[in-house]
């Protein structure tokens, strides 16, 4: 009973989402109030119905309840209850509950928390939500449904795909699909405006918050995603530029942008039409990744779901949506009035910059994921586009938006004194520069690059520094009053210093980890040694051992620094018996920021095998750098007051030469 | 039942969560324009905030409510009389009747067509700790491997398991449990000679090394068995030790009943083995299909039995109270069947004088008789 009343609540769900469609939409353009107060009502109701199905779902694996068709193929009676749980979305029809389930639940989060929107606004908003909800939820009904039932079920399921079976896994998705679907809302609101012709005051203040919600997500799912292919797939790399990846990357890429021109626009009013235009944006990027993961049209681990039935159905849904909002916006954005002046050189002016560099770097990968499948599609001609690709492309975009982030935030708004904000960033160069004649001294003269890339980085992260320290005034009004100051400072002025340093931290783990990294592969005998970096690594010799449903060769290594044992790493091959999979688990020993990484290659004859042993240096500054980012963005959303960028008056500037901007 | 009432309720709470803000909506007075200026007046509130905490200084809090001031200015020109309606009744009826017609035809339309209402959940251990009639044999059999995985030294649940994994074709299975439950009962003819079969089946009929020692055991503990040593002669056989197998299958038939289902076939591999059938030895008709068959069965011998018993029954009933033409012949037929031919001739005899005088039945009786080829007698 409990399945088949999922089922029904997944229905009603549908129904009620084709009624959210039209009566409220309606009643925006009519300014009907009474058609308008259907759409929170309707909306939480949908949320719920949603959960009941989901919830349903949950039991039936809970209960291995294999009359269930995808209980059946996903799940075991056997298996741990975490992965009984994670199972639930660990296979296409239940991601794709999951995904529904997460767009309601934020536009319950609009109905409940939007009581201060204006009525049209919020009913239109809730209405567009309603038309993603049916698309998605029409898509689960008739291509995916997860509640087919099997008339005499079988004793025994299928069991989950083993390199799901990582606690890694259970997690990246949620956090990912968190971070694609709550950029629906801002599309919502971007087509919301769009229908309405107008652009309210308050819509500003709503899209920067649910931006910067869904990128917060988003950056922990990519990260995480990253970190688990660095431990699992065994190549010691930790971003590839696989298109299944690339998928992730451009909404984050288009978010990050919308993040910045949501900024202008909340605080001085100018860049409306650019900022609706990128919510759409980043929204129909977020189901690119959809279709492109979901699909089929790339096969990787991802493509759990290779069917062209369902491959044919979100490639519709994604031409009804993204061209029907961009065709809207053709026809609707020369009604929207455009906002506040501001002068090239000002707090606006560095987030367009930020703004042409992210849509850029965020086109090169467009191109760089695409061209191969269009190609492939046209010509049959099969190509890959690698990392040169994108090193080339993507590379140079991100080196002068690193070196102009210090300074967006110390400009003043509507017109900024360039002068004076580098003189306010002496400090940051000259840290910089220090540590870039520290890292010659260190490395020596062969890689000129790496060396600027380091003081680059260091740049970002001492500049976000920099950033809070002036605006406390440490250095003028000592460090007591100075504190004092820094308790006051707006938890958007700290969401920006701590972002930035973020990205600072990254960009340091990813040049150091690439340019100074020590890689030997190497074929080891029991007995051998190998030295990368000032540690010894010993092979012990290689043992067969058995999991609970997987065989393993395990080798053993000692590690040794001046002959004194630091640590002891067992990788190890596996092979999962049940569906003869091969998985590889690394062993990474972690030292400060740096790890030593070991991965087991193919057996040789005897008890010899081929070894890859990596020294990583400041590789995890990567992947803290990411944590950091999206400790930021709490740091801003938790800031719930008004924004007012207080703009730079202008015939007063010579008086107040360091006149701090407002936040 | 409880589905329906469940069903009915959250049809009716998606009614109700159109219909009831529909009835409550109020005319607002808040229109776009007032809700852009709250805006601009909550801001330059919060500039007297920024001010105060020292966050901007006079200069720039001045410039910014400069700024603010003309917004809410326009804003307040703006007041274009969007004063929002209560909106036309057709708009609301259209409504009403979406949320009273629409959603409990279209949900429960959708429903019945995807979903199955009358399938009941069916969780595993539910369905384990069903009582045993009401159980699949695949249910039975995976809530014996429960108890067995917790369980490993229970030999008795060993033993019942084995003959089903057997008739299950799980032949792996069956020969596993039968290790299993002569390490824990200890070894018997039945569980060795058992499990030396299933390792024969498992191996499409060869006798591998490990079952011909089972067999081998089983005939140690009681050298008369029938079941091993046939096995082993078979073995030989395989082997290409002829003048061996010869020597099983006799000493096998020998000892043997020559009424016992095996028999034939013992005879068919003696032959196949290059020996000769003894003619005393020989029962007087080769084998039936229908014995072949049954030879296959667990339970031929009480097949045969049973048959037998059912055709006495018939032949006594019709020989003291008589009976129908019909009964008469099925009765010969049966005779003629089970290849007794003397009874079914005799049976002849006595139906001939049942119905002497109905000429009519007299004509089915010996059109009978012409076609089982009794026609003579």
């Amino acid at each position: 009973m409990i399945v088949e009343l999922g089922h029904f609540a997944l229905v009603l769900a549908f129904v009620l989402s084709l009624i959210l469609s039209v009566v409220p939409v309606w009643g925006a353009l009519k300014e009907d109030e009474k058609m308008m107060s259907v759409a929170s009502p309707v909306t939480v109701s949908m949320f719920f119905l949603v959960l009941i199905s989901f919830a349903a779902l949950t039991v039936a694996y809970l209960n291995s309840d294999f009359s269930v068709e995808n209980v059946w193929q996903n799940s075991h009676s056997a298996k741990p209850l975490i992965y009984k749980i994670t199972g639930v979305w660990g296979n296409h029809e239940g991601s794709l509950l999951l995904w529904v389930l997460i767009l309601v639940f934020f536009g319950a989060l609009v109905a409940i928390f939007g009581g201060n929107l204006p009525a049209p606004l919020r009913s239109a908003t809730l209405g567009v939500q309603g038309w993603v909800s049916a698309g998605f939820l029409l898509f689960l009904l008739a291509t995916s449904n997860p509640f087919n039932r099997i008339p005499n079920p079988p004793i025994e399921g299928n069991d989950l795909n083993p390199i799901l079976q990582d606690i890694g896994l259970a997690i990246h998705p949620p956090l990912l699909y968190v971070g694609y679907v709550g950029f629906s809302i801002t599309f919502s609101f971007a087509v919301a405006a769009l229908l309405l012709g107008r652009i309210d005051a308050a819509w500003a203040r709503w899209v920067r918050p649910w931006t910067l919600l869904a990128w917060a997500f988003l950056t922990l799912g990519i990260s995480m995603g990253s970190y688990w292919a660095y431990y699992e797939l065994g190549w010691g790399g930790w971003w590839f530029w696989d298109p299944v990846e690339n998928a992730s990357f451009m909404p984050w890429l288009a978010g990050t942008a919308l993040l910045h021109s949501a900024i202008v626009m909340e605080k001085r009013e100018a860049l409306k039409i650019w900022t609706v235009l990128l919510a759409i944006f980043t929204f129909s990027l977020s189901l690119l990744g959809t279709f492109l993961v979901r699909s089929g049209v790339l096969t990787s681990v991802h493509a759990f779901a290779t069917d062209p039935a369902r491959g044919t159905f979100i490639l519709v849904l994604l031409c009804i949506f993204i061209g029907g909002s961009l065709s809207l916006y053709a026809w609707r954005a020369p009604l929207l009035k455009q906002g506040g002046l501001f002068a090239p050189i000002s707090r606006e002016g560095s987030l367009v910059l930020n703004n042409l560099f992210l849509t850029a770097a965020c086109a090169a990968v467009l191109v760089g994921t695409l061209y191969p499948l269009a190609l492939e599609a046209l010509t049959g001609e099969k190509i890959s586009v690698g990392a040169p690709f994108f090193n080339l492309t993507f590379g140079p975009l991100m080196i002068p938006l690193l070196m102009a982030v210090p300074f967006g935030p110390v400009l003043a708004w509507k017109r900024g004194d360039l002068l004076a904000a580098t003189q306010r960033l002496y400090a940051a160069f000259g840290v910089a520069i220090l540590l870039v004649l520290f890292t010659f001294w260190l490395w020596g003269m062969e890689r000129v690059l790496a060396p600027l890339g380091v003081g680059l980085s260091v740049w970002v992260m001492v500049g976000a520094i920099v950033e809070i320290v002036t605006r406390v005034k440490l250095f003028e009004v000592g460090l007591v009053r100075g504190f004092s100051r820094l308790k006051g400072l707006p938890g958007s002025a700290w969401g920006t210093a701590i972002a930035h340093f973020g990205i600072g931290v990254t960009a340091l783990g990813i040049v150091t980890a690439t340019a100074f990294q020590d890689e030997k592969v190497l074929t080891m005998a029991p007995g051998d040694t190998v030295s990368v970096s000032g540690y010894e690594i010993t092979f012990d010799g290689i043992a067969p051992r058995q999991g609970p449903n997987y065989r393993e060769d395990v080798g053993h290594f000692v590690i040794r620094q001046d002959g004194i044992v630091i640590a002891e790493l067992d990788p190890s091959k596996r092979l999962y018996t049940a569906r003869q999979m091969p998985t590889t688990e690394a062993g990474i020993h972690t030292i400060g920021f740096s790890q030593i990484y070991l991965s087991l290659g193919e057996p040789r004859d005897g008890a010899s095998i081929d070894v890859r042993v990596y020294f990583k240096p400041l590789i995890t500054l990567i992947w803290i750098g990411s944590l950091i980012m999206a400790v930021g963005a709490v740091f801003s959303i938790a800031d719930r007051r008004l924004r007012v960028g207080a703009p730079k008056p202008a015939a007063r500037r010579q008086a107040i030469p360091d006149a701090t901007p407002a936040e | 039942m409880m589905l329906w009432i469940l069903i009915a309720a959250m049809t009716a709470a998606a009614s109700l969560s159109i219909l009831l803000p529909l009835a409550r909506a109020r005319k607002t007075a808040g229109t776009t324009s007032a809700a852009d200026q709250a805006v601009y007046r909550q801001q330059l509130e919060e500039i007297d905030r920024d001010l105060e905490r020292g966050l901007i200084d006079e200069a720039a809090a001045e410039a910014a409510r400069t700024e603010i001031a003309r917004r809410l200015l326009a804003a307040h020109e703006r007041r274009d009389g969007e004063a929002s309606s209560l909106g036309s009744m057709f708009g609301v009826r259209f409504t009403q009747l979406l949320a009273i017609l629409a959603i409990p035809a279209g949900a429960l339309g959708l429903y019945l067509t995807l979903g199955s209402p009358d399938m009941p959940d069916r969780p595993l251990e539910e369905r384990l700790a069903a009582p045993a009639e009401n159980q699949t044999i695949d249910e039975l059999v995976a809530k014996a491997e429960r108890h067995l995985a917790e369980n490993p030294e229970d030999g008795k649940g060993w033993e019942v398991l084995a003959p089903i994994y057997m008739r299950l074709g799980n032949v792996e299975a069956a020969a596993n449990a039968y290790s299993n439950a002569i390490r824990l009962l200890g070894p018997t003819t039945t569980y060795l000679t058992d499990m030396g079969e299933a390792l024969t089946v498992a191996n499409e009929g060869i006798v591998t090394a490990d079952a011909r020692k089972a067999f081998e055991e089983a005939v140690k503990l009681e050298p008369k068995a029938v079941k091993p040593r046939f096995f082993i002669a078979l073995a030989l056989g395989q082997e290409g030790k002829k003048e061996a197998a010869i020597a099983a299958w006799e000493s096998l038939l020998a000892d043997a009943d020559p009424k016992a289902f095996w028999v034939p076939a013992a005879q068919e591999e003696l032959r196949k083995v290059g020996g000769t059938v003894s003619s005393a030895a020989e029962t007087p008709k080769g084998p039936t299909r229908e014995q072949v068959e049954a030879a296959g069965e667990m339970n031929a011998e009480d097949r045969q039995a049973m048959i037998q018993n059912m055709v006495q029954g018939l032949a006594d009933r019709l020989s003291g109270e008589g009976g129908s033409v019909q009964d008469w012949q099925r009765l010969i037929r049966a005779y003629m069947v089970l290849g007794e031919n003397a009874k079914a001739a005799d049976a002849l005899g006595k139906a001939r004088e049942a119905f002497a005088d109905n000429a009519e039945s007299l004509g089915n009786i010996n059109a009978m008789a012409a076609e089982l080829g009794l026609a003579g007698q």
